[in-house]
């Protein structure tokens, strides 16, 4: 039984089992492999896709669950890279090895929808992705330039 | 001593990085995407189109240090051309086997690490590589326009002869230059002529592609045809599969089928590059299906026994450690180093001697990338895409593990999510070319779950130390004894420092060896992450011993060493960080200095100090405040990438010596995932960690600064506390220990 998902504005049938992830479904059957795989429960964070605007984590998620529910994951995130965390990001070069980076910027994302201008207790509160290099300075400081906010310059 | 006497050189490349650096690549499952449309190869390092795109390759993948983009920009630097319209790719490894060692022979074996870069024969080897291109592009100017050579100028990616005003882009050259052949190589420009290298930071190379999710990390590489595979080996590291029955889950969706990996299989046996780490096949099996989450499903739901081995004596962490520090009871095993009389002073010294024992647990390198590989064998050639840190050493296991002749291995390096170490000995290549080649011509993605690669690591040893010390008149060390007792033990970190190599007039230094089922391997800044630890925290005590203040008391030790750049070190971070000055109650600061690949020389490797600033809260709870670092390289090529490095180098270390510490439970790892083995997450890394520019000596070399940070964290942070409560942490992790009760041990 196929199931029908909305992906980054586009309409997409998959044929996997109902219990799949989104995440394995989003990677494996649909071929969107911005979104990482990490840990499988939720922990790392390096799987944040947004679901109606909001940072889920697709390991947990069974495809059958998602439902009308509008998925945006890190390809949909803007046309271009030019979503103004994407530029920040570049900007202050903030990945080292990369692999957590698709999830922080989701993670950091749906927090500017809800706090355009975040305090770093927000940042600290909304950022729980782990990141075994160390980019957390450089992620703190993008995010906040991004914001547009005076804490942006700091490295 | 043969088990103790591994080389610094040999982990340069381990988790080696730059002074420099960023990254590149799109990674391409197939080769050779930039010879496409009509490109030109004007050296083997670089491809030139007709769009003036330029495609460097560059020696090593790229695990994040920003190894790739530091090669590249020394190609750019001689090249001069658009950095804009740079790309890179890696060099081929067997394009390198097939015309007599063309990358690997000019730069040695080390020029497939992630990092090293920094390495003076790389550096030459990538700078000669770009000028010799310009040359040539200048040359094939010269002929069209039929001018003396002398006369073009090469500027970004344009020739251009000035007195008749003709130009032309490097593109448009690019198939006449290809078929140059210079009388004599240009030489490369003197440093002080750089215009790209230490003057610039651009963004690394692969950073477009991760913010936009196109970025290829093992776990991306999707080939036709592919199966996957998901893994289970036993969960007592030397234990075997003893049965196993597919037939319970053979038809489960997607399932195709199942492949034993059997260490006992007749396989041959070559030289390593890496052999600090067992890269021995373990029992194993796995489900192969159409999607992952197929195979992992299967592979949960099927029934599987294994004969856990020897390894299950082993009841719990406490017994080993245990063992470990009875072992410091008993009389050593090997001798490292022995200087003067130490002993003698030491057993003559009656109360004056101060003693301690240390310890640190197995840690996990926890990349955020769990372990994979993809790979295809037939009878005769291997194609492999896989995440490895070290191309040569991955190539030498894949023809071990299937008999395939070089020539015919082909390595496809994706984007690596990390790697400190984990992924340089290629265990993980031989496990999926073991997987792989039970489904010949069929390639086959084999993926760790995160359990997995927790269970399945190559840890950090655990050790413990014995320290024990007199000190002269002056309250300076005279005399030290050194006993280590571990599972494999690296001396890095104590047989380099300064300490044994003449700072302290008296040193014996010797290891002992307590076998383990728990399999080891190198782990970012090997050694050095305990030992700095180990013998920073010493040295704090030898001071409080004194009276001295740690600070002071180091700078008077380092009097002793003819390097300036442990003294101009001391004092930056010990400025910067307001050495001296009030705090409020419960605050307090503690110091630690150390090295990375100085080889115990004065005027070789890097140097760090850092000052950790916690506070010890009443009920024992620590937070550590402030974290500043100030360190001496020589020179820096990418003072952007270097911060990074050392900042991210810091949290690693911090992480280590608050969160990590892996259990033994019947001889099994206990931590198998991130809810039971604590990462530092935003909120609980130091707002302020600082690294300070001032100790940089200009000295004529470029020292690595990728592990150099791991090591002082700990130190600097246990002699905070110790400054702030008069207690001694002794082990790792220190969460659980800030305050009363102390360790048994020391």
């Amino acid at each position: 039984m196929a199931i029908a998902l909305s992906i980054n504005n586009v309409r997409h049938q998959t044929d996997a089992d109902a219990e799949t992830p989104l995440l394995w479904v989003l990677r494996d059957h649909l071929g969107l492999t911005g979104t990482k795989f990490g840990c499988g429960i939720g922990q790392c964070g390096a799987c944040t896709v947004h679901m109606n605007g909001s940072a889920i984590r697709s390991c947990l998620v069974p495809v059958k669950d998602v439902g009308n529910a509008r998925i945006t994951t890190i390809e949909g995130l803007a046309r271009d890279a030019s979503h103004p965390l994407q530029r920040a990001w570049m900007e202050h070069n903030v990945p080292q090895c990369g692999y957590c980076q698709a999830g922080m910027l989701m993670a950091a994302a749906a927090l500017l929808r809800e706090h355009p201008n975040p305090t770093d207790q927000d940042i600290d509160s909304a950022i729980t992705n782990i990141c075994r290099c160390g980019t957390y300075p450089r992620v703190r400081a993008a995010i906040h330039a991004a914001a547009g906010g005076r804490e942006g310059e700091r490295r | 001593m043969s088990r103790t006497n591994i080389s610094r050189r040999d982990f340069i490349v381990a988790t080696s990085v730059l002074a420099g650096g960023a990254m590149g690549i799109s990674v391409l499952p197939r080769l050779a995407a930039s010879q496409s449309n009509g490109a030109s190869e004007i050296t083997p390092w670089l491809v030139i189109a007709a769009d003036n795109t330029i495609t460097l390759r560059v020696p090593g993948p790229e695990a994040g240090t920003g190894g790739t983009t530091q090669a590249a920009m020394l190609i750019a630097e001689e090249l001069k051309c658009d950095w804009a319209r740079v790309r890179t790719e890696p060099i081929s490894y067997v394009r390198n086997v097939r015309e007599g060692n063309l990358y690997i022979g000019a730069t040695g074996i080390w020029s497939s690490f992630a990092g090293g870069n920094h390495a003076p024969e790389i550096r030459s080897t990538l700078l000669q590589a770009g000028a010799s291109a310009r040359e040539r592009l200048k040359a094939a100017a010269a002929a069209r326009w039929s001018v003396p050579v002398e006369d073009l100028e090469a500027r970004d990616s344009i020739i251009r002869h000035t007195p008749t005003r003709r130009k032309a882009s490097y593109g448009e050259l690019a198939a006449l230059a290809a078929t140059i052949k210079l009388a004599e190589e240009p030489k490369p420009k003197p440093e002080s002529e750089w215009t790209l290298l230490r003057k610039t930071n651009p963004p690394r190379l692969h950073v477009r592609s991760v913010v936009d999710g196109s970025s290829v990390y093992g776990m991306d590489v999707r080939v036709p045809g592919m199966l996957y595979a998901a893994l289970v080996q036993c969960p007592v590291h030397g234990g075997r599969l003893k049965r196993f029955d597919f037939a319970a889950i053979q038809n489960m969706p997607g399932v195709r089928g199942v492949a034993v990996i059997d260490p006992a299989e007749p396989r041959i046996e070559l030289k390593k590059p890496a052999y600090w780490a067992s890269t021995e096949a373990q029992s194993g099996i796995a489900v192969v299906a159409e999607h992952y989450w197929q195979a992992r499903t299967a592979l949960a739901a099927m029934p599987i026994e294994w004969d856990l081995g020897a390894g299950v004596e082993r009841r719990d962490t406490q017994q080993i450690y245990d063992a470990i520090h009875a072992r410091l009871d008993q009389p050593p095993e090997d001798l490292v180093k022995d200087q003067g009389d130490a002993p003698k002073l030491i057993a003559a010294a009656g109360k004056g001697v101060i003693e301690a024992t240390y310890r640190t647990p197995l840690s996990e390198h926890a990349t955020m990338e769990p372990l994979n590989g993809t790979a295809l064998v037939t009878k005769d050639r291997v194609e492999l895409w896989h995440p490895a840190a070290m191309a040569m050493q991955a190539l030498v296991i894949a023809q071990e593990e299937t008999g395939v002749e070089p020539k015919n291995i082909e390595l496809h390096p994706p984007l690596i999510g990390g790697s400190f170490g984990r992924r340089v000995g290629a265990d993980d290549v031989r496990m999926v070319l073991a997987v792989a080649k039970k489904f010949p011509g069929t390639p086959v993605h084999v993926i760790w779950s995160r359990e997995e690669t927790f269970r399945q690591g190559r840890y950090r040893d655990l050790q413990a130390v014995r320290f024990a010390a007199t000190l002269d008149d002056e309250g300076l060390p005279e005399a030290l004894t050194v006993h280590i007792a571990g599972h494999n033990v690296i001396t890095l970190g104590i047989v380099d420092s300064i300490y044994v190599n003449g700072c302290i007039p008296n040193v014996r230094f010797e290891t002992s060896s307590v076998p383990m089922h728990i399999l080891t391997g190198q782990f970012r800044g090997p050694g050095y992450n305990s030992h700095c630890f180990f013998i920073e925290s010493f040295i704090d005590e030898c001071a409080a011993r004194a009276g001295i203040d740690p600070l002071e008391y180091r700078l008077r030790i380092v009097r002793r060493w003819a390097d300036e750049g442990w003294s101009k070190c001391l004092k930056e971070v010990g400025g910067r960080a307001g050495w001296g000055q009030p705090l409020p109650k419960g605050h307090a600061r503690g110091i630690a200095m150390g090295s990375w690949a100085t080889d115990g020389e004065p005027g070789k490797g890097t140097i760090v100090a850092a000052v950790a600033t916690v506070e010890v809260k009443n009920d024992g709870a620590l937070q550590v405040h402030s974290l500043d670092l100030a360190f001496d390289s020589g020179r820096i090529l990418n003072a952007d990438a270097v911060q990074a490095q050392l900042q991210g180098s810091m949290i690693f270390g911090l992480n280590m010596c608050l969160n990590e510490e892996l259990n033994v439970q019947d001889g099994r790892i206990v931590e198998d995932n991130f809810d039971r083995y604590s990462m530092l997450r935003m909120a609980d890394v130091p707002r302020s960690i600082n690294i300070h520019m001032g100790a940089l000596s200009g000295h004529d070399r470029y020292g690595g600064t990728g592990e150099v940070g791991v090591g002082v964290v700990a130190p600097a942070v246990a002699n905070a506390i110790f400054a702030a409560t008069g207690q001694r942490v002794r082990t790792m992790p220190f969460r659980v220990d800030v305050l009363p009760p102390q360790q048994s041990h020391g």
